[in-house]
């Protein structure tokens, strides 16, 4: 066992843990963090995708011991982030989810693209993607959907 | 539609987004019960071997599960009804002999998974292995060791479907085309596996089996049936389910495994799938062999077409339909919606070493589909004809509607060809035409294909029963109940994963109502609080359970203008239910004040009529043949000869599912169809060594489709109501997974066709193109 202490969404967070403990379970399993979701264990879905230290970051892939003194931010989180809301707001308004297992790693994506200024196009959108899985929607749906709030911080400012 | 309208044809947004967008869904892993052990499971390394013995290290004593460990487990078992099936008991753990690579031998239990694992794999067991059998082209008559040893041969079934005169057409065509085509074996792959969690209620006396499955009510038949349990003993509970497409639609050993260690056990066990576990014992689909000829005349019109199918079925049969749907759902389905009068299909189902196959969207259609129309495209060739131009030569008429093909299915209607023609201008096919003639400067090819189907949707008891099976979901049930303060819940045998069904019952009821759907809950995935119902499978949630809705909304505002026309003191042909409120011609009373009266305050109810607003309501479309959606789907690839790679430049559909109730979520079951047929047609595969071995067991090596590589995806409507279900909608869920096989290689034999190369054979990978276009050189 190996202590750790890190903040979670905001909010100090000290544990012991095994060695092998990944990120996502220690978050789901241990913090009832279970809106990070696991499609398959080897960081190829990217439906665990979370935030460490500001940048997405595959919680599968890393080990709970591995975070010690490190910021995370999961779907649970980002409580006021206006990028958030409006990705969430054209999400359902697009039609963006299906069966919603890959949705909350698709906004937390999403939502870098947007502050990395990397959804400028469709092209770019697409690419940006590329490291998350969605099996229901054929992502038409959500590419509208993350042009359509690029569109909308566009007048506003993020 | 303008903003107002919430009922049938509205493009309302869905309830189910807004836990979603929160990580508040709740699917199985998501459960938490205190004291839970998680399972790991001890697997067959082999494709076939007889098990010599199983040790356990001392430590692991009462942590480790066998067969004999559970010796009130009976063995899985379909009933066929068809001729000549054969079915094999199936143990949900192993007991003498394994027949694939991942079966499952024993349960291991621990506080954490990775635990669990370190048991699996300290445990030792002793196989003989024995010869596999790999190729079922082959080996479908015998082999040295069958995979049923007492069957002789390995066989499930086999039959020959047969319609006019197959000789005559043969002796009278002028053209014959004779093509060998497969489809390779892939997985369904929700982005949720399965998983699993079971314990035991001692108040309500009944074991809970929480499970990520299509079909939660079956699962409990099947489980009272296995354990010798009696039904009421058993709760089956689907929570919100990551994706499901077919694969989930079946019951699986790890789900009578893990309710009995619950009931042997003092504390919650559950089994979380991972993605090798998946890819390895999951359902596996599609994985077909055919040789075909068609025979036309010089103009290109079918006579008829002679075909042997090979359904790779695998070791077992998936409960309860077992693998004898898949051949003869492709042997019927091939004819498409040609009007050709000749046919003959001989198919043969066949036990393999290999991951037992089981449905996923399509089911036998994709392969069905995928023949028919490279067929037409390759007479096209032959008679010097455009394909669409044949297509539309031999597609039914609407005149001819009803229309039964020569494969037996009946098309109730619609106008196919004008399909054709709209998906060829959403296309723009002169503007892609110019530039396949223009050419591209980096050198690929760029080639345009189509695709038409009939897609059978909710079909009922006349379909099920043809096809011998002894379970037949023909019916769906609806609980409807109006609460004291007016607000409403549906409670349904039907079970939602990705659908909307939350969504699209409430505006069925809305409709029937008068009541917003913002006040109605939808209720399903629960034993314990729906009345009994198949599930989500077979494009019949909409139809069935959307029939059943109305069906109890009617019988519950019946009730409601009622209780009104008496509170109002007027006659009952006055009133009339719209809005939430009944209203009569001096005045109106709302549907919560009548809830009232209903419930607590029942001295005002009239004369007769009895308390509560609780009905249940089944429901059978008017036509048990199924009623039939249909498109044509159009591709534009380029493709780069150096490299094999194919490129989607362009994609559209052109559809007609008949009334649409929420078009925003007939379109969304649109595109995500079409990305997963995608995926069939250029990218998923799970081969298979000569030793039994599957070689995909990652998503490194088990290709999906990425938003980078999609393209957007057009969709154009057609609308033909059927005069058999409610409002004239059809069902649509699987239609969009259906033709892009098909269409893509069309699109990449147009594309090759001045090399003279083709692929017969999904996915189309870069390897399969090069190794066509090599092949097309050498004979040139």
């Amino acid at each position: 066992m190996t202590a750790i202490r890190l903040r979670i969404n905001g909010a100090e967070v000290a544990e012991d843990v095994p060695a092998r403990l990944s990120l996502a379970d220690f978050l789901r399993e241990r913090r009832n963090l279970t809106g990070t979701h696991l499609g398959c264990e080897h960081g190829v879905c990217g439906a665990c995708t979370i935030l460490v230290d500001g940048e997405p970051a595959r919680s599968c892939l890393m080990l709970a011991v591995a975070c010690d003194e490190r910021e995370i931010e999961t779907i649970e989180g980002f409580a006021g982030d206006r990028v958030m809301d409006v990705l969430r707001r054209n999400f359902h308004r697009h039609h963006a989810l299906q069966c919603g297992y890959c949705t909350p790693a698709m906004l937390i994506t999403a939502r870098d693209l947007i502050l990395r200024r990397r959804a400028g196009s469709e092209r770019e959108i697409r690419d940006g993607l590329a490291g998350n899985i969605c099996r229901c929607t054929g992502y038409t749906n959500i590419v509208t959907a993350i042009a359509a709030a690029v569109g909308e911080i566009g007048e506003g400012g993020a | 539609m303008p903003d107002d309208v919430r009922g049938i044809g509205a493009s309302l947004l869905r309830k189910e987004d807004e836990r979603h967008l929160h990580g508040r869904g709740q699917f199985v892993a998501d459960v938490k019960l205190p004291g839970t052990m998680d399972v790991a499971f001890v697997r067959s390394p082999h494709a076939h071997a007889r098990i010599r013995g199983v040790s356990v290290p001392p430590e692991a004593k009462g942590l480790v599960f066998t067969a004999a460990d559970l010796p009130g487990v009976k063995p899985i078992r379909v009933v066929s009804h068809s001729a000549g099936a054969k079915s094999p008991p199936w143990p949900p753990l192993a007991t003498d002999k394994v027949r694939y690579v991942g079966e499952a031998i024993a349960a291991c239990i621990a506080p954490s998974r990775g635990e669990a694992e370190d048991l699996a794999a300290a445990g030792t067991v002793v196989f003989e292995p024995l010869d596999p059998v790999i190729d079922p082209v082959r080996d479908m008559r015998g082999s040295r060791h069958p995979v049923h040893e007492q069957w002789g041969d390995n066989l499930y079934i086999e039959h020959v479907l047969e319609g006019g005169d197959i000789e005559a057409a043969a002796r009278t065509a002028e053209v014959t085309v004779t093509r060998e085509f497969r489809t390779q074996r892939q997985s369904g792959a929700p982005l949720e596996c399965r998983g699993i969690l079971a314990y035991r209620d001692h108040r309500l006396d009944e074991v809970v089996l929480y499970s990520s499955t299509q079909t939660p009510h079956t699962v409990r038949v099947a489980l009272a049936e296995i354990l010798d349990l009696e039904e009421r003993c058993i709760r089956v509970v689907a929570p919100d389910v990551g994706g499901g497409f077919g694969p989930k639609a079946r019951l699986y050993p790890e789900e009578i495994i893990l309710a009995a260690l619950a009931l042997q056990l003092d504390h919650p066990v559950r089994w979380i799938e991972d993605r090798g576990e998946h890819l390895l014992t999951a359902a596996h689909t599609r994985d077909h062999h055919y040789k075909v000829t068609a025979y036309a005349d010089r103009g290109g019109r079918i006579l008829g077409v002679d075909a042997e199918i090979v359904v790779d079925a695998g070791a077992y049969g998936l409960w309860p339909q077992g693998p004898y749907h898949e051949a003869s759902m492709v042997a019927r389905a091939l004819p498409g919606p040609y009007t050709f009068p000749n046919y003959r299909a001989r198919h043969h189902t066949v036990a393999t070493n290999k991951t037992p196959l089981g449905p996923y969207r399509g089911v036998g259609r994709p392969g069905a589909c995928f023949v028919i129309e490279r067929l037409i495209d390759e007479i096209a060739r032959a008679v010097a004809r455009e394909p669409n131009d044949v297509r539309a030569l031999n597609l039914v008429r609407p005149e001819q509607m009803p229309f039964t093909t020569i494969g037996g299915l009946r098309l109730d209607n619609g106008d196919y060809v004008a399909s054709v023609k709209l998906c060829a201008e959403l296309l723009d096919l002169p503007a892609a035409r110019a530039r396949q003639q223009r050419g591209e400067l980096d050198g690929r090819k760029v080639g345009i294909g189509f695709a038409t189907f009939a897609e059978q949707t909710a079909h009922g008891a006349a379909e099920f029963a043809s096809r011998g099976a002894s379970i037949i979901p023909g019916f769906e049930s609806c609980t409807a109940r109006v609460l004291t303060d007016g607000s409403v819940v549906l409670m349904v045998g039907i079970q939602s994963h990705g659908q909307g069904l939350e969504t699209v019952l409430s505006q069925v009821a809305a409709e029937e109502l008068g009541i917003d759907p913002a006040r109605i809950s939808v209720r399903h995935g629960d034993t314990e609080s729906t009345a009994f119902g198949f599930g989500t499978f077979a494009s019949r949630s909409m139809v069935m359970s959307g029939g059943a809705v109305a069906r109890a909304g009617r019988m519950l505002r019946d009730k409601l203008c009622r209780i009104g026309a008496h509170l109002l003191q007027c006659d009952l042909a006055e009133v009339r239910c719209a809005d939430g409120v009944v209203a009569g011609p001096r005045g109106s009373v709302t549907i919560a004040e009548i809830a009232k009266v209903a419930h607590l305050r029942m001295d005002g109810l009239p004369a007769g009529v009895d308390p509560l607003l609780d009905v249940t309501a089944t429901y059978e479309p008017g036509i048990s043949t199924g009623v039939f959606s249909y498109a044509t789907h159009g591709a534009v690839v380029a493709v780069d000869p150096e490299t094999g790679f194919v490129e989607l430049l362009d994609y559209a559909v052109a559809e007609d599912c008949g009334t649409m109730v929420n078009p925003l979520l007939v379109e969304g079951q649109i595109r995500g169809g079409v990305v997963q047929g995608i995926g069939t047609a250029l990218y998923e595969e799970i081969p298979y060594d000569e030793t039994g071995q599957p070689l995909a067991g990652t998503l490194a090596d088990y290709l999906m489709p990425g938003a980078a590589e999609m393209p957007a995806i057009k969709i154009g409507h057609l609308h033909t109501p059927t005069p058999h279900t409610e409002y004239g909608m059809k069902g649509m869920g699987e239609g969009g997974a259906v033709a892009p096989p098909a269409a893509i290689a069309n699109a990449v034999r147009d594309a090759l066709s001045a090399i003279g190369a083709e692929v017969n054979e999904t996915p189309i990978s870069p390897r399969r193109v090069l190794t066509a276009i090599r092949n097309a050189r050498d004979r040139g």
